[in-house]
């Protein structure tokens, strides 16, 4: 009778993969492929990139998967959202965005803040204004307003406490508020 | 800053848009991960076997490491030693070559 891969758990299939397991590797990805792209998106906004990081991440897991280790992280997921994470920080270094001159107007003044904000273009100025932020306040926005990654979780991710993790997330949305102004 | 604003912000953030990925993104992983060997972690015991399995040598040449060895060892143990025995003979070789005036 054949294996169903996809009841299993992600640390049985890890140690399945550990074993040189491909369909156990091929049940991994298919399972989470999309949420680490999210994530990645979210990060780069370059769908060729996102694919790249993910793709990476994923075969670097193949190629040594005993760099995760059950015992000192307890979800595979919350170890490997931080290797994409990484993967994603080190891919922006590499390719830095536009700097943003801070005395420069962001939008133009609009009747209706919520039909501007449909606007593709005030829609990259939001981007914009993100990756403006210091890399760790981009990381924990990044990663809370990702779907089912809960704020302890994102703590978790980035090593720290709640307590800093929601310090971060409070100054990116006052300087996200300040350069939103009038879409607020 | 107002509890409207914090809400409406929150609204906008949750509302980034997503490109959708590729439709065989995950078969791609799959693939290229086919194509790639695993990083082995071995242990010392086994990169020893792995270095003798390596050296591979012919019986004979062990077979001769094992004489050579074995006689150096033996050569070694049955060396003469410097004992009581050893310096009574050459003493008493001293005196009988002192007295026949050979020295």
């Amino acid at each position: 009778m054949p294996v169903a891969w996809p009841d299993k758990d992600d640390s049985e299939l890890l140690a399945l993969v550990q074993h040189g397991s491909h369909p156990a590797f091929t049940a991994l990805v298919e399972r989470h492929t999309e949420q680490f792209y999210r994530l990645a998106f979210r990060f780069l906004q370059n769908r060729a990139a996102a694919e790249d990081v993910v793709q990476d991440a994923f075969l670097k897991l193949w190629e040594d998967p005993g760099k995760w280790q059950p015992d000192k992280n307890s979800k595979f997921t919350t170890w490997f959202y931080r290797v994409v994470v990484n993967l994603c920080l080190d891919w922006q270094k590499r390719k830095r965005p536009l700097e943003l001159n801070e005395d420069m107007p962001l939008v133009e003044e609009r009747a209706t803040a919520d039909q501007a904000m449909l606007h593709h273009e005030e829609k990259n100025i939001l981007e914009q204004a993100i990756a403006a932020l210091p890399e760790r306040q981009r990381t924990a926005l990044n990663l809370c307003f990702d779907e089912g990654v809960s704020n302890q979780e994102a703590a978790d991710i980035m090593g720290i406490n709640l307590k800093a993790l929601q310090s971060l997330l409070m100054r990116a949305k006052t300087t996200l508020k300040k350069r939103l102004k009038i879409y607020l | 800053m107002s509890q409207h604003e914090d809400e409406k912000l929150d609204a906008i953030l949750r509302s980034r848009r997503t490109e959708a990925p590729s439709s065989d993104l995950a078969a791609r992983i799959i693939f290229k991960a086919q194509g790639r060997a695993q990083v082995q972690n071995v242990s010392l015991w086994q990169s020893l076997r792995q270095v003798l399995v390596d050296l591979h040598l012919p019986k004979p040449a062990y077979v001769l490491a094992a004489t050579l060895i074995l006689g150096i060892v033996l050569g070694f143990s049955t060396a003469p030693s410097n004992d009581s025995t050893t310096d009574l003979y050459s003493a008493s070789a001293q005196a009988f070559l002192d007295d026949e005036g050979l020295l």
